[in-house]
């Protein structure tokens, strides 16, 4: 590498401490940088255009954790947004630069590696070449570039070692023939402290799909139209749609049962995971006065869980952060992206196998969410109110109908396991109260009402 | 013949050529030939006509009465061609006007060589082809293959003479227990496929009606005087059939008795019949099977069809109405995308309404009872397994919604079939009987019978619609051609806009799909002969709240998209997806124009 370029990398790392916060995909915004290293950087293109691959570390105190950009400088830079400009030295974020962005793919089609990246097709994949890709601009935590409205890149911003949870679930599915997710084509593999680390996945892009959250949404809007009837007399019934939901996600469940390890829930590990939702409501309660009256019921609600009978339950890879937002509807039916399990979470806990039931519990909340999204904000109308709960009761019904005709024994009907199902979502709800305290007060109302509800005995 | 069983005397026909008027000595009945009549000129010649044609539905007893009798008749339907024509129709389908008992609406036909009376004379239909074809719109009708009257003299022959030549028109069995995995298609009314019949002393098969008995395929005979009935009319001038009921003909046991093997080998003698003597004329299927089935009666897409030059495309129609109702575009993307590639010489014939009720037989039971609560909510509404209504009523009368309606059956792909009447946004009359709640007379002019027929208002076929809202005196031709933003004159531009793109006839459909599922978008890309584009982008809003959308249209980077309709120019496509905002119901056409072409807009 030559000099200029090690210059130029060393000063982009002096300015990141000041750009990394301003950056959506950053998780470490709680905490000030106290300073970023250079851990390697790979040319993908010299001269000029210049497209630098740079991995760096964040330090955050005693926290240390490893990030990936992609870096452009050239002559002639296309319009980029303002926030994309690293500093004055002349480097930009490149994601949103198609000219330059394009040799991601190159490299893919070609199956080349450069440096330490190792650019990979999925065995038998043929890919088409010379696409413009532009990014999404609804992600969070990753940014992903659609080449041509046929494929997309999922480039990981934060790293760990080792295979990525994501593309190791997506194979094994895909190793399985489950239908029910978009199809792996490629992965990007770098190093991290010398062992091999996922920092990208290419997969199929699906541009004939809607997201649950989209289509949901659109059923609870007809249905607040017509107040006077009930969501199963309105032309935008979401049932139908919600029990196909439910099946593909119980197909999910199942495949990943049969391909990877799954284990019987024990006691330790019931007494453990009660243990965590009582740390987690005692930590919220601190903070979020409004969840106080709540907090003997919720207890009660996740002591309940030790009685719950021996191996009534098998632990299992599950998706680990799964809402209306993470599955698609495409012509072909319901597909579920994205398996790298909660973000905020740490990469053992994401790894951990765990209860099929939580995914379960965190759909079940998203059909609460999108009942009441129209209502936020609003002044209440009973009716209104009572029309959206009716709607959430059909939906997370029909949803959990459509996973017991498929869910094999020991799950089965996921209501059969009451206790456990219902303390899931509990232990999300108090999650989502914390978030929507510190992030839209307007909501806090969503997970406390449906609080109240579940505790009272509802279902 | 004994007189109790001569058809005929009962039917009118006295004093016209008509079946069995004589008897031959080998027992043969005498039939009308096409040379006892002057044929029809024939429309101008191009054999692809039918890709790009516009059709539209006409009962002729609905449409136009010209000898004050109460009922329409063929000199009625020829009157108002130039009507017809000025909205811009290619072919006119009538459904069959042969001489008919008129149990079956006319589909139980007991002459397959003669017109019914009230509606006029063989001569009559002449007329009505010369006049249409002069005036660029063809013909075609409905020829019933699979069945007859059993008023037609050939049943009356094959039950009273077992020996005779007419023997084994029909599937006769002593018993009623053959082909018995072949299901009952009108449930309400029918308990069987067999009836027993006194005067022979056996059981004939037929798979609709009791009165309708099969004709038996595996007879030599009847292929040869089926394929001689098409070429009575072929002579006379027609531009082609709708082969009604077409996957019944041939019952083999062990199947379920539809879209059997040879069942195709007749429709190939069929269209042999067409090609080899009768080149530009058309067959279309009705066959209410999936796509993936009724593809079949295409024939063999390496030759570009071989059986029937059209089908209609059944399953499409039902899902366009749960779409818009569901605010959602799977249900119609979904069918398109389960729709085979169809061969090249063959295009869909595609309709929101015709005659019959809005048929729910390809929809999953858990869609069929979803339509019936959304679109009949009155149990009048509701006929064998579909709902007869009108498709303004339909819509609830909702202007937007009959102009989405009706700028997706022009921009899907396939010939749009539009129904008498819906031009102007007819209402229905629930409280007849059977199917005619949508079979009632054109509105014509706020006069008498709203200037369908002269006769005394006693006298007519059906009543006119009189209700406050659909009722002639407001809602005719008359007062809407004379206002320039009546739905029929919309339709008709919508029309006009349709036939000056070729593109909506044979460019190939790409759904772009798009993060709001609430719109359908697609484009229809036709590559011209000359190795040029025509591609026009369609983006429908199936939401009555407005919308906005996100098209990716990166192969079409810096397009122009204009707008089909006023010719306005939006902006030019970039690399960024294209933003578009809908209102409630709403839809763009556009041509995407590429810069060289820059003042071209055709």
């Amino acid at each position: 590498m030559s000099a200029d370029i090690e210059r130029f990398v060393a000063g982009l790392a002096a300015e990141l401490p000041g750009w990394l916060p301003g950056q959506r995909w950053f998780a470490g915004k709680d905490r000030p940088i106290t300073g970023v290293t250079p851990l390697g950087t790979t040319v993908l293109l010299d001269g000029d255009p210049l497209l630098l691959h740079v991995v760096v570390e964040v330090a955050q105190g005693d926290r240390r954790e490893p990030y990936q950009l992609l870096v452009g400088r050239r002559s002639h830079p296309p319009e980029v947004p303002a926030a994309s400009w690293i500093g004055a030295l002349g480097g930009y974020e490149a994601t949103g630069d198609a000219d330059l962005t394009a040799v991601l793919l190159d490299l893919m089609v070609r199956g080349e590696r450069v440096g330490s990246l190792d650019f990979a097709r999925e065995p038998g994949v043929e890919l088409g070449r010379d696409l413009r890709a532009r990014p999404i601009t609804s992600e969070q935590s990753n940014t992903s570039l659609v080449y041509g409205g046929q494929y997309i890149l999922k480039l990981f911003r934060k790293l760990s070692p080792g295979e990525n949870k994501d593309l190791l679930l997506h194979r094994a599915l895909q190793a399985a023939g489950c239908e029910h997710i978009a199809p792996t084509l490629g992965s990007i593999t770098g190093e991290l402290a010398g062992k091999p680390a996922t920092i990208g996945m290419l997969q199929q892009f699906l541009s004939d799909a809607v997201d649950g959250w989209a289509m949901a949404t659109t059923s609870v809007r007809d249905l607040m139209a017509e107040p006077e009837l009930g969501p199963d007399e309105v032309g935008g019934d979401f049932a139908g749609e919600a029990e196909r939901l439910g099946r593909a996600v119980a197909t999910v469940h199942a495949d990943l049962a049969r391909a990877l390890d799954t284990e019987p829930i024990d006691d330790d590990e019931l007494a453990r995971t009660v243990g965590a939702m009582t740390e987690r409501l005692d930590d919220v309660a601190a903070r979020v006065p409004e969840l106080v009256p709540h907090v003997p019921g919720l207890r009660a609600a996740f002591e309940a869980i030790r009685s719950a009978p021996a191996n009534s339950i098998t632990m299992q890879y599950i998706h680990g952060d799964l809402h209306l937002g993470q599955v698609l509807r495409t012509v072909n039916g319901w597909l579920l992206l994205d398996f790298e399990g909660e973000p905020a979470a740490p990469v053992e806990e994401r790894h951990a196998l765990r209860s099929p039931l939580r995914d379960v519990a965190g759909m079940l909340r998203s059909f609460d969410y999108a009942a009441q999204q129209l209502l936020v904000g609003q002044d209440a109308d009973p009716l209104l109110t009572e029309r959206a709960l009716e709607w959430a009761r059909r939906n997370r019904a029909a949803f959990c109908d459509g996973y017991a005709k498929v869910a094999d024994e020991p799950i089965g009907d996921p209501r059969d396991h009451g206790a456990l199902l219902r303390a899931f979502e509990l232990d999300k709800a108090v999650y989502e109260v914390a978030y929507e305290h510190a992030n839209r007060p307007d909501w806090l109302g969503v997970p406390l009402s449906s609080i109240a509800w579940i505790t009272q005995g509802g279902e | 013949m004994p007189e109790e069983l001569r058809p005929d005397a009962a039917l009118g026909l006295e004093g016209v050529p008509h079946t069995g008027e004589a008897i031959t000595e080998d027992g043969m009945l005498v039939e009308p030939q096409a040379g006892d009549f002057k044929s029809a000129k024939q429309a101008p010649s191009n054999p692809e006509w039918f890709k790009g044609a516009v059709f539209y539905e006409v009962l002729v007893r609905a449409f136009a009465d010209s000898n004050g009798d109460g009922t329409g008749d063929l000199r009625g339907l020829a009157g108002r061609l130039d009507y017809l024509e000025w909205l811009g129709v290619d072919c006119l389908w009538l459904p069959p006007f042969y001489a008919s008992p008129l149990r079956d609406g006319g589909y139980d036909i007991s002459d397959f060589r003669a017109v019914l009376p009230e509606f006029g004379s063989v001569e009559d239909f002449v007329y009505l082809l010369n006049e249409a074809h002069r005036r660029g719109i063809r013909v075609i009708t409905d020829l019933v293959l699979n069945h007859t009257s059993d008023a037609h003299p050939w049943f009356q022959q094959s039950r009273s003479d077992p020996d005779g030549p007419y023997s084994d028109y029909y599937v006769w069995s002593d018993d009623d227990s053959r082909y018995a995995d072949a299901r009952i298609i009108f449930v309400d009314t029918e308990s069987s496929n067999w009836t027993y019949d006194p005067v022979r002393g056996q059981f004939y098969w037929h798979r609709f009606f009791t009165h309708q008995p099969d004709l038996n395929y595996e007879n030599p005979d009847v292929q040869e005087a089926m394929l001689d009935v098409l070429r009575f009319w072929l002579d006379l001038g027609i531009d082609g059939f709708r082969l009604d009921a077409v996957p019944y003909l041939f019952e083999q046991e062990g199947t379920n008795c539809e879209n059997l093997p040879r069942t195709h080998e007749f429709l190939k003698r069929c269209r042999k019949v067409v090609d080899d003597e009768y080149p530009g004329r058309i067959l279309l299927a009705e066959a209410n099977q999936w796509p993936s089935d009724v593809v079949e009666y295409f024939g063999d897409p390496l030759v570009g069809g071989d059986e029937c030059h059209m089908a209609f495309h059944f399953p499409l129609m039902p899902r366009i109405f749960m779409a818009v109702r569901r605010e959602s575009r799977f249900p119609i993307s979904e069918i398109l995308t389960k729709t085979p590639e169809i061969p090249s010489g063959t295009q869909w014939g595609i309709f929101l309404r015709n005659h019959d009720e809005l048929t729910l037989e390809m929809v999953t039971d858990e869609e069929r009872d979803y339509m019936y609560a959304e679109y009949a909510k009155d149990p009048r509404m509701k006929a064998n397994i579909g709902i007869r209504r009108r498709l303004a009523p339909l819509l609830d009368n909702d202007r937007n919604q009959q102009e989405l309606f009706t700028a997706m059956l022009l921009s899907l792909p396939g010939s749009p079939v539009l129904y008498y009447g819906d031009e102007i946004g007819m209402g229905d009359n629930i409280w007849l009987g059977d199917r005619d709640a949508v079979r009632t007379p054109m509105q014509w002019t706020p006069d008498r019978n709203a200037g369908f027929s002269m006769c005394d208002p006693g006298r007519i076929y059906l009543p006119v619609i009189m209700d406050p809202v659909y009722g002639y005196q407001g809602l005719n031709v008359e007062a809407q051609s004379n206002n320039a933003s009546s739905l029929l004159n919309w339709t008709r531009r919508m029309i006009e806009v349709r036939k000056q793109h070729h593109a909506f006839a044979e460019g190939e459909f790409i759904d772009l799909g798009g993060s709001n599922p609430s719109v359908l978008a697609y484009k229809r890309h036709w590559r011209r002969p000359d190795g040029r584009h025509d591609v026009v982008l369609c983006v429908n809003n199936l939401s009555r709240f407005p919308q906005p959308v996100e098209l990716d249209l990166g192969a079409h980077r810096f397009s122009t998209p204009v707008e089909l309709t006023g010719g306005v120019r939006f902006p030019e496509i970039g690399e960024l997806p294209y933003l578009l905002t809908l209102p409630g119901h709403g839809f763009y056409w556009f041509q995407l124009v590429e810069p060289e072409e820059e003042g071209d807009t055709r």
